[in-house]
């Protein structure tokens, strides 16, 4: 896609995978951020690292049977969070250990069967080696992201501003909550590769957490962390390979550091001391 | 046909030994000011979330303009205004007054669909009904207790509900706001909007016949009508409180 502008085909694909990503994952992190299931992050990305390594173990396609193992989680954190009457932040630990535990095992048999096993591609991400159908994965989900926020921007904002006050206002909740949760798993399985299992946390809370410093409304930040996150990432991928770092945990630091000077420098957050 | 029939209702919470609500009949015709009193973890609330679907009946039939709350919830929820007793919002709360009272409206508007010049218009007669004009672009999580509670009265009565239920809507308001309030639901009640409060504090009910319904252990010990000033004396009574102590109260 970027072909015309970028003529090495690695950092091409990079670049475009990092926009992809970020732009999908940031979105989804104005939404979590703000209902308070930040930790749905981790525990996505540990259920598609569990998946990969499922997949590893048996000779199936990792990207596919990681995406299998995510939807599959997100299909429980809804149901089991309410027939358990539990937050869905407790349902969330008990699936991040489950799925952690699920990839340890796997990971451990391999090693100890001495088929060995690789597992930095799936917790750092790789993003040199990445096939142009994946590219197109996270194309066709970053699309469905978007398309995802603007068809539900409704009932979105209200399950952002309280869930219980919009299922008593007649909002159906439940049905927008479980869709936000299977496009979660996509995402997040789809980038495992670029980012890795323990960094995808970072695309997914710190752009929506920038935001968060600057924007008044919900609007403004949906446009802010994409933005944000995109430049950065851009960035990253830039410095990466033209310094020869690498790019993911590059990024993440950078990431941080925006973080970092947006706290300070947040107008929301200052006093005016002139007011007597 | 009643506007609101509950028939021999039970309601229970997962784990709870006991039924929260045993055995309730109610019924509620429109244009009828109720009050829902007794002592605290008496049933009140779990009541109004059992008529609007948001606690599960577990023995008995309920249904609210005509619709069965068991299988209908959504779309009772949809017409039933409902003022939730406890709410905090953060400092941070991105979303102003105006868009939380346009909130009200979401429901009615069902998936996907996006409000049009009507459902503004219902939004800002509901601002200027509170009177609440003045805090319209301030974010909620800016506003005091009080200022919250006025734009949650307004976010629902933005949704032109059939009923409209308040959970001690009073609050966090002072009696100024009260009287307002009171006069506004009021005015919902001769349109034939039934309101069902439940409240702790009686003084500036309006002065039309209150049907009052007095709750004890999950049970409804009181359900007849009477005036506004004989409202707290009853409470009192059925709670087995004496007038003496109600005396000494006010002293």
């Amino acid at each position: 896609m970027l072909e015309w502008l970028i003529e090495n085909n690695v950092v091409c694909h990079a670049l475009e995978a990092m926009i992809f990503a970020s732009i999908a994952c940031s979105i989804l992190g104005v939404i979590i951020s703000r209902m308070r299931l930040s930790s749905i992050g981790f525990t996505m990305s540990h259920a598609a690292f569990a998946g990969a390594a499922l997949g590893m173990f048996l000779g199936a396609n990792t990207q596919m049977a990681a995406i299998a193992f995510s939807m599959a989680v997100a299909a429980l954190i809804g149901p089991v969070s309410d027939k358990a009457k539990m937050a869905a932040d407790a349902t969330l630990g008990v699936l991040f250990a489950m799925s952690m535990a699920v990839a340890i095992f796997l990971i451990s048999y391999m090693e100890y069967m001495g088929k060995g096993l690789s597992a930095s591609s799936l917790l750092f991400g790789d993003v040199v080696s990445l096939y142009r159908e994946e590219i197109y994965a996270l194309a066709a989900v970053c699309g469905l992201t978007i398309i995802f926020v603007l068809a539900f921007y409704k009932e979105i904002s209200a399950l952002m501003f309280n869930m219980k006050i919009a299922e008593a206002a007649g909002v159906r909740v439940k049905l927008v909550y479980y869709i936000l949760l299977f496009i979660i798993a996509l995402s997040v399985a789809l980038s495992l590769n670029i980012v890795g299992g323990l960094l995808i946390f970072v695309l997914l809370v710190t752009p929506a957490s920038i935001a968060g410093q600057f924007c008044f409304n919900v609007r403004s930040m949906f446009i802010v962390a994409p933005t944000v996150a995109l430049f950065v990432s851009a960035f990253g991928v830039w410095a990466g390979f033209e310094f020869t770092l690498p790019v993911a945990p590059l990024v993440a630091l950078l990431l941080t550091g925006v973080f970092a000077l947006s706290v300070m420098l947040s107008f929301k957050r200052r006093i005016n001391t002139k007011i007597h | 046909m009643s506007i609101v029939e509950l028939k021999g209702i039970y309601t229970a919470y997962e784990g709870g030994e006991k039924a929260v609500i045993k055995d309730l009949s109610l019924r509620v015709e429109r244009g009828e000011y109720v009050v829902i009193g007794g002592p605290n973890s008496a049933g009140k609330t779990t009541l109004l979330e059992s008529i609007n679907g948001l606690i599960k009946i577990t023995h008995g039939s309920a249904s609210v303009c005509g619709l069965n709350v068991s299988s209908q919830a959504d779309e009772v929820r949809r017409r039933v205004g409902y003022v939730i007793q406890n709410f905090y919002f953060d400092p941070f709360t991105p979303f102003t007054v105006e868009q939380v009272v346009m909130m009200g409206r979401f429901g009615r508007l069902g998936l996907m669909n996006r409000p049009g010049r009507a459902d503004y218009d219902a939004a800002q007669r509901a601002i200027s009904l509170v009177g609440i004009e003045d805090l319209a672009h301030k974010t909620i999580g800016t506003c005091s207790g009080g200022q919250q509670q006025k734009a949650m009265i307004a976010h629902n009565i933005a949704k032109e509900p059939e009923v409209m239920m308040l959970d001690e809507p009073f609050s966090n308001l002072d009696f100024v706001a009260r009287e307002y309030l009171q006069g506004v639901f009021k005015r919902m009640v001769r349109t034939g909007v039934p309101i069902l409060m439940v409240a702790h504090a009686f003084d500036g009910l309006p002065d039309i016949p209150i049907h009052l319904v007095v709750m004890n252990q999950g049970r409804i010990s009181y359900d007849r009508n009477c005036r506004a000033e004989e409202v707290e004396g009853i409470i009192r009574k059925e709670c087995g409180v004496s007038e003496n102590a109600r005396v000494a109260d006010r002293k």
